[in-house]
């Protein structure tokens, strides 16, 4: 039944191609900019500045300062990366239950023998599945940039290649499964949306501490943050299921 | 929709389709419903009569699984509802339940839509069932199309077929024409009356008392609570005022049934009608009128109605 529920989301998201466009525009955006500002920085600043780069995020690296900054650019816009995925499925997951019940269509699909799990579990992956592709090609385009650029091979590092294709995953489940609980608890699509997104935050707090300079965020943090995340994951499918109350669906309209 | 009732299930033919007992719910202390209890045989189309606000939907989720009854139970295709207790999978497979909004994606298809609930419902040869549908309810040349692009009535129509998509034992209804014109009203009805004609057992939520009188055998009414379960006659009857009181005994043979009530006589002829009126004044009946006496259901359930209001 999962897969049931799957296909009938993708195919509802493949009829919306704003939808998608949207869902498109800020992993451009992410892209876009740091590389942008790279080859600007390689164009138009002094050498001392690439040099002082290096030193306040204390990345020396053979190859000279072009490296230098290439791969520290490229290390700290890595959480932006973890954000995109957690961040994009949830406009879609946080309408998940809220949204059927405005478009009528709940009643229906309850009355049907379908379980809460899949039901859970259908929805948060049909959202989850365009967010990691998305994210992997934004990420795919941006060491492509980055090396471009830099005119040698720096990126993906073990840390991106970590990040990107175990960690984006995993994030990008605990944002739906968060969306989908706050979604069956907070009916009306809009609140729960913009609860979801909170849960953005303590990843942004990361990546403006690494920005300034204050952490520096190796694999060894991307380990221990993984199998945090893995362990939430499973907590929040279990509790998304658990608060999954079919009759308090229809009746109430908080 | 020749085997659209066709039961797949564990429920014995010889035990009703659904049965409720002393049914109860309320929503935040407040009661939606109370005391419901009724049954409704194998074929038989039922009607569930009464104002808006009156519990008939309530009613009907519960016997849908979809809420659990805070008093009473039910064996709805012989699966159980208890009291704290909703009907689970096993029921909701063999129940079809109409919705009060038709309720489907608007960014798919009309079969892309029937087909993802002929699944969800775990129909046998779902695509196959939902062509054959599709082409009984002549959906054919609109099947294609955006579900948000159809008729208000194709759209009744295509909530009508998810119903019976997966071939459930029983089929709730609940207010299939309502917000359709006459036409499509029409239409619906025909649908619904080919079902029953096909003894598929029906449950048929509405407050249209023309729409029960017309496909109903017997319904229930309900004002809070279940008020009566009332036979449906669909035979003409005739209405006879008489001018003086009277003892009807010597026409009996002429009449299928007769009710004297007061001064006026009820009658279900078996015999032409001026043979009874002949027979009538024979006995020595003074009749001051005789009339067709069309609208039984609608005298039957106001009268109700004012009672329950009383108590």
């Amino acid at each position: 039944m999962i897969g049931v529920v799957v296909r009938k989301e993708l195919l509802e998201m493949r009829r919306s191609p704003v939808l998608l466009l949207s869902m498109a525009s800020l992993p451009a955006t992410v892209v876009a900019v740091p590389v942008a500002l790279f080859a600007w920085l390689l164009h138009a600043a002094p050498e001392q500045a690439l040099t002082f780069v290096q030193d306040v995020y204390g990345v020396h690296v053979p190859g000279g300062t072009s490296a230098g900054v290439a791969l520290a650019l490229g290390r700290n816009w890595l959480p932006m990366f973890l954000v995109l995925p957690m961040f994009l499925p949830i406009l879609l997951a946080a309408q998940s239950i809220g949204g059927e019940r405005e478009r009528r269509t709940l009643e229906p699909l309850l009355a049907t023998p379908v379980s809460t799990l899949s039901i859970v579990v259908g929805k948060s992956v049909a959202a989850l599945l365009p967010a990691v592709l998305i994210t992997w090609a934004a990420a795919a385009l941006f060491c492509l940039g980055m090396d471009g650029v830099a005119g040698a091979f720096l990126l993906p590092d073990s840390s991106w290649l970590f990040g990107t294709l175990v960690l984006s995953p995993l994030l990008a489940l605990f944002g739906n499964a968060l969306a989908v609980v706050v979604s069956s608890l907070v009916l009306d699509p809009r609140a729960a949306q913009n609860l979801a997104a909170t849960t953005v935050l303590p990843l942004l707090g990361l990546l403006a501490f690494q920005l300034a300079g204050k952490i520096s965020l190796g694999p060894g943090f991307y380990l221990f943050l993984a199998a945090g995340v893995a362990a939430a994951d499973v907590a929040l499918i279990a509790a998304a299921v658990r608060l999954f109350d079919r009759e308090r669906l229809l009746t109430s309209w908080r | 929709m020749r085997d659209a009732g066709r039961g797949r299930g564990v429920g014995s033919p010889r035990l009703p389709a659904i049965e409720a007992q002393g049914l109860a719910k309320s929503f935040g202390g407040r009661p939606a419903c109370r005391d419901v209890s009724f049954a409704v045989e194998r074929g038989e189309v039922f009607g569930l009569l009464g104002p808006n606000g009156a519990g008939k939907t309530t009613t009907l989720r519960m016997l849908a699984g979809l809420y659990a009854p805070d008093e009473g139970s039910a064996q709805v295709a012989g699966f159980s509802i208890a009291a704290g207790r909703a009907g689970g999978p096993e029921l909701r497979a063999r129940v079809g339940l109409l919705t009060e909004s038709p309720g489907f994606y608007d960014r798919l298809t009309a079969r892309e839509n029937l087909l993802y609930f002929a699944r969800l419902q775990r129909a046998r040869d779902p695509a196959r069932r939902c062509d054959l549908l599709i082409e009984q309810f002549a959906l054919g040349e609109h099947a294609r199309r955006p579900f948000a692009e159809l008729s208000r009535g194709m759209k009744q129509k295509l909530a009508i077929a998810r119903a019976l998509v997966h071939e459930p034992e029983v089929i709730l209804l609940d207010e299939p024409t309502i917000g359709l014109d006459p036409e499509a009203t029409r239409e619906v009805r025909n649908l619904i009356a080919g079902l029953a004609a096909e003894r598929v057992t029906i449950v048929l939520c509405t407050h249209h008392l023309e729409e029960v009188e017309r496909l109903c055998s017997r319904a229930a009414f309900i004002a809070g609570k279940l008020v009566a379960v009332h036979e449906i006659r669909r035979e003409a009857l005739l209405r006879i005022e008489l001018a003086a009181p009277f003892a009807p005994d010597g026409v009996r043979d002429l009449c299928r049934s007769l009710r004297l009530s007061g001064n006026t006589l009820f009658i279900e002829p078996r015999a032409e009608i001026p043979e009874i009126v002949a027979a009538l004044v024979r006995s020595g009946a003074r009749i001051a009128s005789v009339a067709p006496h069309r609208d039984p259901l609608e005298d039957a359930w106001l009268s109700l109605l004012a009672e329950a209001r009383e108590r």
